[in-house]
């Protein structure tokens, strides 16, 4: 008898701790990386080596986080910092010899109205290959203010991140920059939460 | 020589800054702002940028339905059918579902740590699906026991697939350590309560079994996870008996189930085989502690009295098939 009223005591508290939870969750919740602490990313912080702790540290083979150039903020620069290695020697078309990515990922073609006389008056597209980008992070540390405008971030690509309870990134990560947020939150286009 | 060596600095001046000048360009930002589609002209319209989308969140609600059906299933096959071997078969379903495709995660002993959080830590989003299989689990064992460990826990199957020659552990011993499963909750709820920056998952971050689920992981943990196994052979599921923190939550749910696994002299015989078929020590003087019981049904498959009943159950099916 007392083993039911105590049952039926500790059914009601799981159940109502169980309401309380539903009544707070969101439907659906995935990491995200805040650019805003990110340290590729955030200002401030320039001529450092690339945090390239999202490749390693991730439990994907090819990182669940990428780059991605938001195109609409992208400056479609003749040379661009994230393209080339602008450190490197000048070649005869008068552009940097290197590539910055160290897996190839970007392709770079000229966009819109051609000038054909001068190719460094034309706009450049640079587009990022999902499958061949692991987030390293060097061309988000290079586009950012001041050499560039810091339209490649690193995020989150949903369709690979297994969702960790605990993100592997995110215990790694020095700014605390992975966070988990509900889903329509995440998929706002280029928009950065604010830092808390 | 004197005088060579100013004419070869003075050389080296001029060559100096020409040199810096054909290494690298100067690097100056052409533009202010982004340029957009009316700038650049010629017909040009700016891309959309690629978006993935995860996993569709009917599929994460099924899971759910799966982790309560699959509930349902073990404790109707050790209860009513009492046949191992079809748990056995659960077993193997979990672990190739819960474990291998879905990788592990979320599971109900890792969900400790996010209902902690999301319980003291108001800017914390946790999903409703996780809420959920935190509390699905602890529901059944208040009716019914630890149905979730038997074969739907995807660790728990891990181990009772390698569990070979089990010990004895001797009862002292055996108590010793499952203090240790407490100790183990105590440190991930610690942990949890920690402020975001602090904050870890201790018991996702020493789960022995999901880099092998993923097929990748820190080489300790793999290590880690094959010394479980080996182990396990021998002392019958080490991690559920004497770490699992979400264990220690089913022992206390447990202790309010009014049924379980039991053994009586009504039904079964009192030999005390199934007493040395129990690989966990959940038999005690012939009787099933629920508590520690982690719904195989080794005792149930011991039994000589259940053989003869499943054998009348099986003979009936054969006479009914064969008379057709």
């Amino acid at each position: 008898m007392s083993r039911n009223v105590t049952r039926r005591v500790a059914v009601t508290a799981l159940a109502s701790g169980a309401v309380f939870l539903i009544r707070k969750a969101h439907g659906q919740v995935v990491w995200q990386v805040n650019a805003s602490r990110c340290v590729n990313s955030r200002l401030g912080e320039v001529g450092v080596e690339a945090c390239n702790l999202c490749t390693s540290s991730c439990v994907v083979a090819l990182s669940a986080v990428r780059a991605v150039n938001e195109y609409s903020k992208c400056g479609r620069c003749n040379i661009c910092p994230a393209y080339f290695n602008i450190a490197s020697a000048v070649d005869e078309k008068g552009l940097p010899s290197e590539k910055l990515c160290p897996r190839d990922a970007i392709a770079r073609k000229p966009i819109g109205k051609q000038d054909p006389e001068d190719p460094a008056n034309n706009f450049y597209e640079y587009v990022i290959d999902e499958e061949k980008c692991d987030g390293c992070g060097r061309c988000v540390m290079k586009c950012k203010e001041p050499l560039g405008l810091g339209s490649i971030t690193l995020q989150v690509r949903y369709n690979r991140c297994l969702n960790c309870n605990r993100c592997a990134i995110s215990t790694d990560c020095p700014k605390d920059a992975l966070e988990q947020v509900p889903l329509p939150e995440a998929l706002k286009p280029g928009e950065a939460r604010p830092t808390v | 020589m004197l005088a060579r060596s100013p004419i070869a600095v003075l050389v080296l001046l001029l060559l100096l800054p020409w040199q810096a000048l054909a290494q690298a360009i100067e690097y100056s930002r052409p533009v202010e702002t982004a340029p957009q589609a009316d700038t650049i002209g010629g017909g040009y319209k700016t891309p959309e940028v690629q978006r993935p989308l995860p996993r569709d969140y009917w599929l994460q609600v099924f899971d759910v339905v799966l982790l309560a059906a699959a509930m349902g299933v073990s404790a109707w096959l050790v209860l009513k059918r009492r046949s191992r071997r079809w748990l056995m078969g659960l077993a193997i379903f979990s672990l190739a579902y819960f474990g291998f495709y879905r990788e592990g995660c979320v599971c109900p002993v890792g969900s400790i740590q996010n209902v902690t959080v999301a319980l003291t830590d108001p800017r914390y989003s946790i999903p409703i699906v996780v809420v959920a299989t935190f509390f699905l689990p602890l529901f059944v064992a208040m009716f019914f026991g630890r149905a979730f460990c038997g074969g739907v826990c995807a660790l728990g199957a891990m181990q009772e697939m390698v569990v070979l020659k089990p010990v004895k552990v001797p009862r002292r011993i055996d108590r010793a350590l499952g203090l240790l499963k407490y100790v183990y909750l105590l440190l991930a709820i610690l942990f949890a309560l920690k402020p975001a920056i602090a904050r870890d998952f201790v018991i996702c971050r020493f789960d022995p079994f999901v880099g092998f689920f993923r097929g990748t992981g820190a080489p300790h943990m793999l290590m880690i996870g094959a010394v479980f196994l080996v182990g396990g052979m021998f002392i019958g599921r080490p991690y559920c008996r004497y770490l699992c923190p979400y264990g220690a939550l089913l022992n206390w749910c447990t202790r309010l189930a009014r049924r379980g696994v039991s053994i009586t002299p009504h039904r079964e015989l009192d030999c005390g085989l199934c007493n040395d078929a129990c690989p966990y020590g959940a038999i005690e003087k012939m009787r099933a502690v629920r508590k520690d019981c982690l719904y195989c049904a080794r005792c149930y498959a011991s039994c000589p009295n259940e053989g003869e009943r499943a054998r009348a159950r099986e003979s009936l099916v054969t006479v009914g098939g064969g008379a057709k």
